[in-house]
């Protein structure tokens, strides 16, 4: 370790890392809810929050990695003609290795902390009084029917505030039941009810589209639906149910 | 067939001989067109013509027909003939498959040379990579505005999958195929590979496989994507099956390459190559060769049974038989999952020794570059149902699907470890092979972060079916596989030809592909993350914007790969001559002559140390 080399200050290396995990913080923290859809349940917003968290925890990984290969690429390509003379050797270094991994391990580990405890909260129970509304996909519609009422509906209507249990099946093959909105995707599957449980939060539209290839209309398997106040969407379904 | 250590006679260029002379790729085709039709024609004797499914029946015996067909015909199954008749093949006759003397012909038939089916495999890639390509630029084209009629909606449906399927073939090979064959045996100090019949079976088998692929968009209506979800397979026309069989033929091909691999790495290093010795990409090798053995088999099972759903009325993935698609999902990511390593590690190897090589410099901690590639080919096998997360199977195995998954990120942590260790204060030599490098390190950091998002629960739930997940595997497949199979190319195709791959044309082409990638994906990103799911043939008003870029991108990807193709095409005969060894490097394949002669040495080596001690006099015996 007496060659010139091996002496050099790697500070500009460290500043670049800090520049760059910067860069990636401010990135991670504004990015992903400027380009999300309105976020209208809590799921939605854990969604955006731990895209998010888990992009702040990898930009110091990425800007470190990237501060490395910027900072040998201004350092370390060999200028001049010809082969470049063997440098020295570096074979082994336990203690890199070994740091590299605790820092991987702890890193990988908050990960999964914050991943397993933000499913339970998603997971969490669905109330006292949750609100079923079965769904059933066929190519290429959606219906959705509110059981204890004969309200079947081509759009979705649901109630603020109150948690939504979705019952989905399908009629043929296999559709994805996506609400863009709210963060929750299961698939609709012929001759399987799978659930679903969401509590909108907010009033106004929503976007559903089929995230399941489904064939030919596939791209136009979309619906809309909207959120309405508990009053409001206790009428709607009154309406409902005298037309039916 | 190879034991040449007892033999050191020269033996004459065959002269004359029967048909079996004569075969080449096109009795190939004849024999697979012949034997296809007559299948055919047979199964409209034989089969029940009012059956509901005569159809998928006839294109079985077709398909069969076919795969028979262009065996017999290119003579692959020539060597068993004779030895079933007790006339083995003498040791003209071996060379004679070997191609001695024979030119650029032995190019255009079944040859036991590993070296000349290396180049095939090249040539194979060229082709599925330029297929592949064509119908990803129709589907970007389709895609540049919304409500666009450039195909028709069923017809894009069916390049969406069949693009697909391509491009994960052509990955599979990329690496593997060329530089497996090519260079492998050579770095392990043998005369060919351990099998070099089966050798040639596998690169043969691979392009009936694609054949029956191709054929998929002649008869059109394969409209599942290329992971052919159940229970829509069943409703599908008759391309649906010449998919199944094209899968069920290609992992016959697999299959075939990665036993043969395994053995030569096993039995055929030359004397005094401790597996400690090898050179890392011969790890990577046998690590992707086991890796496909463990996964391929799920592939030829889901499509079997799709088959049989389809053709003898079973009901394995129909719901109102009693099956159920999720099984159908379960076995397909079995297979789908590791078969995305089965495609990474070899890229990953490669580029260690490129590291290596280009920095002169040892490869930074070898030991940890072998847990990284085994740890993942390891931990591949136990993460396929986060495919799964958002299908209603098992909610409840998510949180353990989780974790294996998310622990994916500690062995491809430790790829960044050695590649950025082994170029640490290096003398990084800035030919094309390092240009790619550094491309492949950029993107493969954005590949991963985003795979880090799709492994948690609560994100893949916005996430699934979107854009993103296929910007993000673009990012791993294009952004990283198919750069650190160009560097590959760059790196190692001065031994295939003698010549260098043009520098200028090569950097070129890597500005077009690398702006091109982070223009196509990067847009592709905010697409999925504004809500736009995958496979779709139009599109929202709201996704506009990023659509046209991404389609713009794509068509700069497709620039730089025709500016590469041209550059390998015109240096092939007319680069600038490179000589045995351009890089110094001191692996064996660098230190035979180029191009390699038929069975490599003429003397075994003895090897005393690994190949990373740069700058050290070589003793040559």
């Amino acid at each position: 370790m007496t060659d010139n080399k091996n002496k050099q200050s790697l500070k500009g290396m460290y500043w670049t890392w800090f520049v760059l995990t910067v860069i990636g913080v401010l990135i991670s923290v504004w990015v992903p809810s400027y380009l999300m859809p309105k976020s209208m349940s809590d799921s939605m917003h854990l969604s955006i929050l731990t895209i998010v968290i888990f992009s702040v925890a990898a930009a110091p990984v990425a800007a470190g990695v990237y501060a490395a290969t910027l900072f040998a690429l201004k350092h370390w390509v060999h200028k001049g003609e010809g082969v470049p003379e063997a440098a020295e050797p570096i074979r082994e270094n336990n203690k890199v290795v070994a740091y590299w991994l605790i820092a991987s391990t702890v890193l990988t580990v908050f990960l999964l902390i914050w991943g397993l405890g933000a499913l339970a909260v998603d997971n969490g129970n669905t109330g006292n009084n949750p609100l079923v509304v079965n769904v059933t996909g066929q190519q290429w519609v959606w219906s959705f029917s509110y059981p204890g009422t004969s309200v079947e509906s081509p759009t979705l209507v649901l109630p603020e505030g109150r948690t939504v249990v979705f019952h989905i099946t399908s009629d043929d093959i296999t559709h994805g039941f996506w609400i863009a909105n709210m963060g929750v995707q299961v698939d609709a599957n012929a001759g399987a009810i799978t659930t679903l449980h969401v509590t909108p939060n907010a009033l106004g539209n929503f976007n559903i589209r089929c995230t399941q290839f489904c064939g030919l209309n596939h791209a136009f398997m979309v619906t809309t639906g909207t959120v309405l106040s508990a009053n409001d969407f206790n009428s709607w379904l009154q309406t409902q149910s005298q037309k039916a | 067939m190879t034991s040449t250590l007892e033999h050191v006679a020269h033996t004459e260029a065959p002269q004359g001989g029967g048909l079996a002379r004569r075969q080449n790729i096109f009795t190939g085709f004849l024999g697979g067109v012949v034997f296809g039709w007559a299948s055919w024609a047979i199964a409209h004797h034989v089969l029940d013509q009012s059956s509901r499914n005569f159809s998928d029946m006839v294109v079985l015996f077709l398909t069969f027909g076919w795969t028979v067909g262009f065996w017999l015909g290119i003579g692959a199954l020539n060597g068993p003939g004779r030895w079933l008749i007790g006339r083995d093949h003498t040791r003209a006759d071996d060379l004679y498959y070997a191609g001695e003397n024979q030119g650029v012909k032995r190019y255009w038939k079944f040859c036991t040379d590993h070296k000349v089916v290396g180049v095939q495999y090249i040539v194979m890639t060229a082709v599925l990579l330029g297929a592949g390509g064509i119908l990803a630029m129709a589907i970007r084209t389709e895609l540049i505005v919304p409500g666009n009629h450039f195909v028709d909606q069923q017809v894009y449906n069916g390049f969406i999958a069949v693009h697909g399927m391509l491009m994960i073939l052509a990955l599979i090979v990329a690496v593997a195929g060329p530089w497996g064959n090519f260079v492998v045996p050579i770095m392990c100090g043998a005369r060919d590979m351990a099998f070099p019949r089966l050798n040639a079976l596998s690169l043969w088998t691979l392009v009936a496989a694609a054949g029956l692929l191709l054929t998929v968009l002649g008869v059109g209506s394969l409209t599942m994507g290329w992971v052919v979800l159940a229970p829509i397979a069943d409703q599908a026309g008759i391309g649906m099956d010449f998919f199944a069989m094209a899968i069920i033929v290609f992992t016959v091909s697999t299959t075939v390459a990665g036993v043969n691999t395994i053995c030569t790495v096993m039995t055929m290093r030359t004397k005094g190559m401790t597996l400690a010795r090898l050179p890392i990409m011969v790890w990577s090798a046998i690590i992707a060769a086991a890796l496909g053995l463990y996964a391929f088999p799920y592939f030829s099972l889901v499509e079997a049974q799709t088959l049989m759903d389809r053709v003898f009325n079973t009901s394995f993935f129909i719901a109102s038989g009693g099956g159920t698609g999720w099984l159908q999902a379960n076995l397909f990511w079995l297979m789908g999952h590791p078969e995305v390593y089965v495609i990474l590690i070899p890229a990953v190897g490669a580029l260690f020794e490129i590291a290596s090589v280009m920095a002169r410099k040892p490869v930074f901690s070898y030991r940890t570059a072998i847990a990284g590639m085994a740890g993942l080919a390891g931990l591949s096998m136990l993460v396929w149902a986060h495919h799964m997360f958002t299908t209603g199977w098992a909610p409840n195995l998510g949180g353990p699907f989780m974790l294996t998954t998310e622990l994916i990120s500690l062995p491809t942590g430790l790829f960044f470890l050695v590649i950025v260790g082994t170029l640490w204060r290096g003398n990084i030599w800035m030919k094309l092979p390092t240009v790619w490098l550094f491309g492949f390190i950029f993107n493969f950091i954005i590949a991963g972060v985003t795979g880090i998002y799709l492994s948690d629960i609560p994100i893949d739930n916005q996430l699934h079916g979107t854009m993103f997940v296929t910007a993000h595997f673009h990012y791993v497949f294009v952004g990283s596989v198919l750069f650190g199979a160009i560097a590959a190319l760059c790196f190692w195709y001065p031994k295939v030809t003698g010549r260098y791959l043009d520098e200028t044309m090569g950097r070129i082409s890597f500005w077009l592909v690398f702006i091109g990638v982070q223009v196509t994906f990067g847009a592709m990103f905010i697409s999925g993350m504004r809500g736009m799911p995958r496979r779709y043939s139009s599109y929202a008003l709201l996704f506009e914007h990023t659509n046209f870029i991404t389609t713009i991108g794509a068509y700069m990807i497709m620039a730089g790969m025709l500016v590469l193709l041209a550059a390998v095409v015109r240096c092939w005969s007319h680069g600038e001559a490179s000589g045995p060894n351009p890089w110094q490097a001191n692996s064996l394949e660098w230190l035979v002559p180029t191009p390699p002669p038929l069975e490599n040495f003429d003397v075994l080596p003895v090897i005393t140390e690994d190949p990373y001690n740069y700058g050290k006099e070589l003793v040559r015996s």
